[in-house]
């Protein structure tokens, strides 16, 4: 499915749009900007719509691969919503584009009477969406029309064409929208089509792993200007509690509602600790939380046994690995640590404590890794993972708080929550440590006066 | 390995029942001999707390530690020095990685009493000549896939006058190479000639040829006693049923070849056991090996009818640990009575392959995952 000009198309059609496409876009540059007030407005009808139920069917059919299950979806719709209010989106223009301004196009500085500075879109950009999170392609999209830009969106494959739909819904409330949107379900194969798309742009937005990103490296012309929105991996770290039982469950729900999919969920549990025994008890006693966590919140019916299959078979044959690596002698060095290396299984779910402390992948859905990682150590082993580090559910005493806390800022760490709000939303924030809009503009400097210094 | 021998020198190749007590004492013998020789395997045992004692009965099957293929992808595990093998085979490796299976005289002596036996359960030996298609890569010093060998093998199975393959190796080029057109031209020789074809390999490939030749409005009748014999792996299993009818369907329409002589086998080079189906294309257990179906979570046994990954157990092979593997599909073990061919064996159905099918994710190193699907 293609969008372009308001009107659906087929896929076949993507080499006739295409052509046509640089020159469309010229046009609807030339002709002047779009305001974030004719965003704003638009979007707040589309809220409003979603909220009245208007795409539940299609949303619905999230929960059969999406993240969520069907309780959380309506969580996270609530929130999706919340973020989407007009208020908010004013909110969130002022806090990113800065304050006096009437979003893109609004002269910034003007105590230069001489120089004038706008605040200009970047042009034209490209996003590149991933899969992982449903109504990434759509929020993408939005902040780029937010910021005055015409956007061309590769859908990720997962997509069943649902954004498609949201965003035919959008130009239907406000046509002028239609020349600054155009949606393309390009095969990520087809490197061709891609590339025509990304020489017509001024930014690359792209979501994803490593190899997406290197990909795109690649395919981009220098002078193209890249925005990189990487994977990351999240974890959490406990040094006491304030009220125990409670942030335990809500890490464990969080583990599971979210089957540790997101950049924001839990992969590794570090303990502020250099003692074995300290994280074989913890494991004993987090488990029967997991379990509650997993049988409320994780899918275990029959399509997913091939997942569960494939994740116990991994874990198995890792264990397995690791016993020959240590006979072959190629893990001399690190045999004490894979030798105390303990797993805690529960019913599609698992705790696997070891005795290195690297912030890696766990199994997800439910499997989550357990490791030591005293305070003192913190700096030094987070930096090795700097490229990935983003959230960090943070539990502990509340005289620790704020110490831990600027310690983990420190390390680069952009993130910084409570157990179980890891993933959570709220108005005004930044992504990855920067504001989004910030990165779809750009600073003209314009001389409006005749200059009379010269002689 | 006395029980061995007494074990693939059972008369009936499917009365599991009362090879009971053999199967465990041949696997407690082939246990004890590769915690003896193999230092990785006893590692391993001892990992799991397992001693070779430990297994008395059918029940302590499921208690012997397994190895899934995928790590003798990555380890070239031996139990004897590797010179004195005597033949060593290779999966397919799609993912060039491949297992590496070693094999002694003893290993091989039983895998062909069993390749006797169940053929001719199957009826598969004749005396009389026949031209054989080779649905597979014709043999070749840098081929040393277990399939190539079994397809080669299974060519001797009635004097050859002939062998056409379907993949040709080219010199030049290094390569595999298709030559359906040979087939074709050499079956429409056969046809007029006065000795049966016997066909062997892929199924895939087999199919294909059909259809190209129906499509193409050729009709042979081969004479009588021509067979089609498929197999190529596990992973053949996953052809979904109405395909193997559309086989069945052609092959008549086209060769004139009747379903009850078309047979199937199955075996993977970490678990060389022969698995030829019934006259209802069902693959029963042979006294030669046994299945576990696990749970999926707990991989603890799990009883017959339930879903579960497929634990294949021989004690076969001395050369290498495979006694007990762990592969990494998915499959139900059902009563032989079932089944209604009359074998009491219990038959494995194999009903998918573990995966992450249709999951999102963006936890780093998850996408190199899902490119694995």
């Amino acid at each position: 499915m293609i969008l372009a000009d308001g009107k659906v198309y087929d896929s076949a059609a993507q080499g006739e749009i295409l052509k046509g496409l640089e020159r469309k876009i010229n046009a609807t540059r030339a002709e002047g900007q779009l305001l974030p007030e004719t965003v704003i407005t638009a979007v707040e009808i589309l809220r409003n719509k979603i909220l009245a139920g208007e795409f539940a069917e299609r949303i619905n059919e999230l929960t059969d691969s999406g993240v969520y299950g069907a309780e959380n979806l309506q969580e996270q719709i609530a929130q999706a919503a919340e973020l989407l209010k007009r208020e908010h989106l004013e909110y969130k223009l002022q806090i990113e584009l800065g304050s006096g301004t009437s979003g893109c196009g609004g002269d910034k500085y003007k105590f230069q009477s001489r120089i004038q500075t706008r605040i200009m879109p970047l042009g034209t950009l490209f996003h590149i969406a991933a899969g992982n999170m449903d109504g990434l392609p759509v929020y993408s999209v939005l902040e780029g029309l937010l910021a005055g830009n015409v956007n061309i969106l590769k859908l990720p494959q997962a997509d069943k064409g649902l954004s498609v739909e949201i965003l035919v819904e959008l130009i239907k409330i406000e046509p002028g929208l239609a020349p600054y949107l155009y949606v393309f379900d390009t095969p990520s194969e087809d490197v061709e089509a891609m590339r025509q798309m990304a020489d017509m742009s001024d930014g690359i937005v792209v979501w994803g792993g490593d190899e997406a990103v290197r990909a795109v490296r690649h395919m981009a012309n220098p002078g193209v200007k890249l925005i990189e929105w990487g994977h990351k991996l999240g974890f959490a770290y406990l040094s006491g509690y304030e009220d125990k039982e409670r942030e335990l469950m809500a890490l464990a729900e969080h583990i599971a509602k979210t089957r540790q999919l997101l950049c924001s969920s839990c992969q590794v549990i570090y303990i502020d600790t250099e003692d074995m025994e300290e994280l074989y008890g913890f494991c004993q006693e987090f488990l029967p939380y997991l379990q509650r966590a997993a049988d409320k919140y994780m899918q275990t019916e029959s399509d997913t046994i091939g997942t569960r299959a494939e994740l116990s078979l991994r874990r198995y044959s890792d264990e397995v690995e690791n016993v020959f690596l240590r006979e072959q002698g190629k893990k001399a060095a690190a045999s004490s640590v894979a030798e105390r290396r303990r797993v805690w299984y529960g019913r599609g779910c698992s705790l696997t404590a070891t005795g290195d402390s690297a912030l890696e992948c766990s199994y997800m859905f439910g499997n989550c890794l357990v490791k030591r990682l005293p305070r003192d150590r913190v700096m030094m082993q987070l930096r090795r993972h700097k490229g990935v580090l983003q959230t960090v559910g943070l539990i502990c005493d509340r005289e620790s708080r704020e110490e831990l806390t600027d310690l983990l800022a420190a390390c680069g760490l952009t993130r910084i929550m409570r157990a179980g709000s890891q993933s959570d939303a709220f108005v005004g924030e930044a992504h990855d440590g920067e504001y989004a809009l910030r990165r779809y503009v750009r600073a003209v400097d314009v001389e409006r006066d005749l200059c009379i210094s010269h002689k | 390995m006395k029980k061995r021998r007494k074990l693939f020198s059972t008369r009936n190749p499917f009365n599991t029942q009362e090879t009971e007590a053999c199967f465990v004492q041949a696997m407690r013998e082939n246990c004890r001999f590769q915690y003896r020789n193999c230092a990785p395997y006893r590692k391993l045992c001892r990992h799991f707390k397992f001693r070779p004692g430990d297994l008395k009965s059918v029940e302590d099957l499921g208690r012997l530690p397994f190895i899934p293929t995928v790590n003798f992808k990555r380890h070239k595990l031996f139990s004897v020095p590797e010179r004195s093998l005597l033949l060593q085979a290779t999966s397919s490796g799609t993912s060039g990685h491949f297992s590496r299976i070693g094999f002694l005289f003893g290993d091989l002596w039983c895998g062909l009493k069993m390749v006797l036996r169940i053929g001719s359960w199957r009826g598969v030996f004749s005396m009389r000549p026949a031209h054989y298609i080779v649905m597979g890569y014709k043999p070749h010093k840098g081929n040393q896939t277990a399939v190539t060998k079994t397809a080669f093998g299974a060519t001797l199975f009635s004097p050859a006058l002939s062998r056409t393959y379907a993949l040709k190796y080219n010199e030049k080029e290094h390569r595999y190479e298709p030559d359906l057109e040979g087939v074709i031209r050499a079956l429409k020789r056969f046809a007029a000639g006065s000795f049966p074809v016997r066909f062997m390999g892929f199924p895939s490939y087999t199919y294909f040829l059909l259809r190209q030749m129906e499509e193409r409005g050729i009709r042979l009748k081969l004479k009588k006693g021509s067979r089609i014999m498929l197999g190529g792996g596990w992973k053949q299993f996953y052809k979904e049923q109405v395909e193997k009818e559309e086989l069945y369907r052609l092959a008549k329409k086209v060769l004139d070849v009747d379903e009850e002589n078309i047979i199937e086998f199955f075996g993977a080079v970490e678990h060389p056991i022969l698995y030829c189906d019934c006259v209802r294309h069902h693959f029963h257990v042979p006294v030669y090996s046994r299945v576990l179906i696990r749970d999926v979570d707990t991989l603890e046994p799990v009883p017959m009818g339930q879903v579960g990954l497929v634990n294949l157990l021989t004690p076969m092979v001395k050369a290498t640990p495979i006694l007990s593997v762990m592969t990494d599909d998915l499959g139900v073990l059902h009563p032989g009575s079932e089944c209604g061919c009359g074998l009491d064996s219990p038959y494995l159905e194999i009903i998918g392959r573990v995966g992450l099918k249709d999951i999102k994710t963006c936890a780093a190193g998850a996408a190199e995952l899902l490119q694995k699907m």
